[in-house]
């Protein structure tokens, strides 16, 4: 019996033994002189995917080290619990993409400090501070999203509304009401299709308000360690007006249902969303983003001042427990993604980002909105994206659920708030 | 010599399965009972005693879980093995192949995966009933899902639907195992359909509610997918079950400690039920 249990012990050994030996080791082991060193990026943003294999492609055909990208795609909010897992694994991806500074967090004392990289010289000042830990950056921004009121200016333009000149609350109210009274002149169900059953709407809208109490520094955010909803009565104006004009019952409205089915087919306004729903728009109508999109500011500071929330909500992280020459490549790979002309070109073609760096053309970012949020971010005009630095869980587990509750009216303001600032101060 | 001989037999037969149980359930479960009694989050952990435990109790959103789940637990257990005994009568009279046919059409949906299930019909809920409730006028129609009440009835009329046609073949093969002859006697004395129902086939049947209510309980319990794909957990978390939460404190609030000192509770608290169940219905089981 003890020989059975000894010779499986045995087996397994061997079996495990063979595993962790072989592959890693002759990457980085004598081989690699010859080149073929092999590195895998572990990527959050699935609508990507074919796009930065194709990037991965590009980079191994001029690379002199023979050297191969892998990707690997786990995403839709389980992207952290996926990478969590590979880490316990003991599977570590070489790159990886890192959501917010307590992603970065959790993973700094395995990350490769990136401010001796060419490309973090070239990156928008203030950038590079979403994924820096102790004065340290860990992390190259992968590119900057936005969001705000996302408009269909057809129907503005048809309900004699010029989004020019809404430069306050009121005047973005009475566009609103403007828009109501016209509802069937100009076709549409209601004025905004506010997805209230995505926990990440709800974040994000949240960013317009927090984001002046911490002074529009995403480290303030982080360093919270209270919420005291400074601006939350101008939450509570913004929630107010749309809940009356939005497509019910809010709390059903999904993102499928808001900008797939809705907000393209011209039969809403206004979503509240961000640039990335660009593709998706043009996979469904190929002329929707450039001749129908505009984005609108929100008025989370005060009455005129109107800001669209952007910032870097992905980091690419370099793992240190890798060998010097596959680190070395690894940034070299971002380099050449971020600054070479072949990458650049793809950076802005086929991935369609907003790029983080300095020395783009806007000419060369496809679309008119996203032009417009280059050049407001370069103008440092901009609200910072708080919402991603919150405690973990707590947009999932208590904003989301709190902000449904007062969209159902089963609960009031007063209480949205307590709640919510008595939940961040314990998740802190 | 031969004794010897069996007993190696026995050993070397039960020892692969022994070591996966070992391997996949206890050695999991140990450490999980140790990783309970820190404040991990994955990654880092360091010994807390029995926090964990004392926080669970202030916690209300993990009891509002588990109250949700016992009452979804109840009623949906009830109605599926009435649906499912229901069902396996009518397709045990004598109908000829419309029986099988309705046998394959009940058992249908139990094919279909639980998150699969949940999007259907989500869209159903949400999308179907509206426009029903558009075109008929009707108010009971509109705004499914997007209430509590609605959420909870929405989970159990899916779960009916899955689990109904599964626990239904049970019962069929229970049905079919009660000899003919008793029935006849019990006709021979007199006795009608409903009597032979109620006074034969029911006591007989016992063995098959052992199982029948073992399996719904603890399935109704675990549920995670088809929460999942459904509701999520909304409107404002009203309709998050058990499993769901758990899951939610481990991997979004990073909280890996006090995510499985739910688990050992939740476990502890599906046992005990599961096994008192058991033991009852047990008792009215009856030899033939």
């Amino acid at each position: 019996m003890f020989s059975l249990v000894a010779l499986s012990l045995l087996l397994s050994a061997c079996g495990t033994g063979d595993m962790e030996g072989g592959a890693p080791q002759s990457n980085g082991g004598s081989s690699a002189e010859r080149g073929s060193i092999s590195l895998d990026l572990f990527n959050q943003k699935p609508e990507i995917t074919a796009q930065l294999e194709n990037l991965a492609e590009r980079y191994s055909e001029q690379s002199e080290n023979d050297t191969t990208i892998s990707i690997t795609t786990v995403g839709s909010g389980e992207g952290s619990a996926g990478l969590q897992a590979r880490f316990s694994s003991g599977d570590e991806p070489s790159l990886m993409m890192l959501g917010g500074l307590p992603e970065v967090q959790r993973y700094s004392h395995t990350l490769v400090d990136v401010s001796d990289m060419e490309v973090s010289a070239q990156t928008i000042d203030g950038l590079l501070e979403g994924g820096t830990i102790d004065e340290v950056p860990l992390g190259i921004p992968l590119n900057i999203e936005g969001f705000g009121w996302m408009y269909n200016r057809d129907i503005f333009d048809q309900a004699g509304i010029d989004p020019d000149t809404i430069n306050s609350f009121n005047d973005f109210v009475e566009a609103v009401e403007t828009l109501d009274s016209q509802k069937e002149e100009l076709g549409i169900d209601e004025v905004f299709a506010f997805s209230g059953g995505e926990n990440y709407i709800a974040n994000q809208f949240s960013a317009n308000f927090t984001s002046p109490e911490y002074n529009h520094s995403i480290l303030d955010a982080y360093q919270a360690t209270e919420l005291n909803w400074e601006y939350g009565d101008r939450m509570q104006m913004y929630t107010d007006l749309f809940n009356v004009y939005n497509v019910q019952p809010i709390l059903t409205v999904d993102y499928s249902r808001s900008v797939e089915e809705l907000f393209v087919h011209d039969r809403v306004a206004m979503v509240h969303q961000g640039i990335w729903i660009v593709p998706t728009l043009n996979d469904i109508d190929p002329d929707f983003a450039s001749e129908k999109l505009g984005i609108l500011p929100v008025f989370g500071e005060s009455d005129t001042e109107g800001k669209i929330v952007a910032g870097s909500p992905w980091f690419i992280g370099i793992n240190s427990n890798m060998s010097d020459e596959e680190i070395e490549e690894a940034q070299n790979f971002l380099d050449w993604m971020y600054l070479s002309e072949e990458g650049q070109e793809i950076v802005t073609g086929d991935l369609a980002f907003v790029p983080a760096q300095e020395g783009y053309e806007p000419e060369d970012i496809q679309d008119p909105v996203s032009r417009e949020l280059y050049e407001a971010l370069l103008e440092g005009e901009t609200a910072a994206m708080t919402h991603n630095q919150y405690p973990d869980g707590w947009f999932q587990q208590v904003l989301y659920p709190q902000f449904q509750r007062y969209l159902s009216g089963d609960r009031s303001w007063e209480e949205f708030e307590e709640h919510t600032a008595a939940e961040f101060e314990d998740m802190r | 010599m031969r004794g010897k001989h069996s007993k190696l037999y026995y050993w070397a037969f039960v020892l692969p399965s022994l070591a996966a149980i070992f391997i996949v359930i206890l050695l999991p479960l140990i450490l999980g009972i140790g990783t309970s009694l820190t404040d991990s989050d994955g990654y880092q952990a360091s010994f807390i005693g029995l926090q964990n435990y004392t926080r669970l109790l202030s916690d209300d959103q993990f009891l509002y879980s588990l109250g949700f789940t016992l009452r979804f637990s109840a009623v949906s257990v009830l109605l599926i093995n009435a649906i499912g005994l229901g069902l396996a009568l009518i397709v045990t009279q004598k109908l000829g192949k419309i029986s099988v046919l309705l046998r394959t059409i009940f058992f249908m949906p139990n094919l279909i995966g639980g998150i699969i299930l949940g999007f259907i019909w989500q869209f159903i809920f949400v999308r179907a009933f509206a426009s029903i409730g558009t075109a008929t006028g009707l108010a009971f129609f509109s705004g499914w899902l997007a209430d509590a009440t609605t959420g909870f009835w929405g989970l159990v009329i899916v779960f009916l639907w899955q689990m109904s046609g599964y626990i239904m073949i049970i019962y069929i093969s229970f049905l079919a195992n009660i000899p003919g002859e008793l029935i006849e006697a019990g006709e021979m004395d007199g006795a009608n359909k409903w009597q032979a129902f109620w006074k034969i086939k029911f006591p007989l049947l016992a063995p098959a509610f052992t199982i029948s209510l073992f399996l719904t309980l603890a399935n109704a319990f675990k549920i995670y997918d088809m929460n999942l794909a459904l509701t999520n957990g909304a409107p404002y978390g009203s309709t998050e079950m058990v499993a769901m939460n758990i899951y939610n404190t481990a991997f979004f609030q990073y909280r890996q400690g006090y995510a499985q000192a739910k688990a050992i509770i939740f476990l502890l608290l599906v046992a005990l039920i599961s096994l008192t169940q058991v033991f009852l219905t047990r008792r009215k089981e009856v030899d033939v």
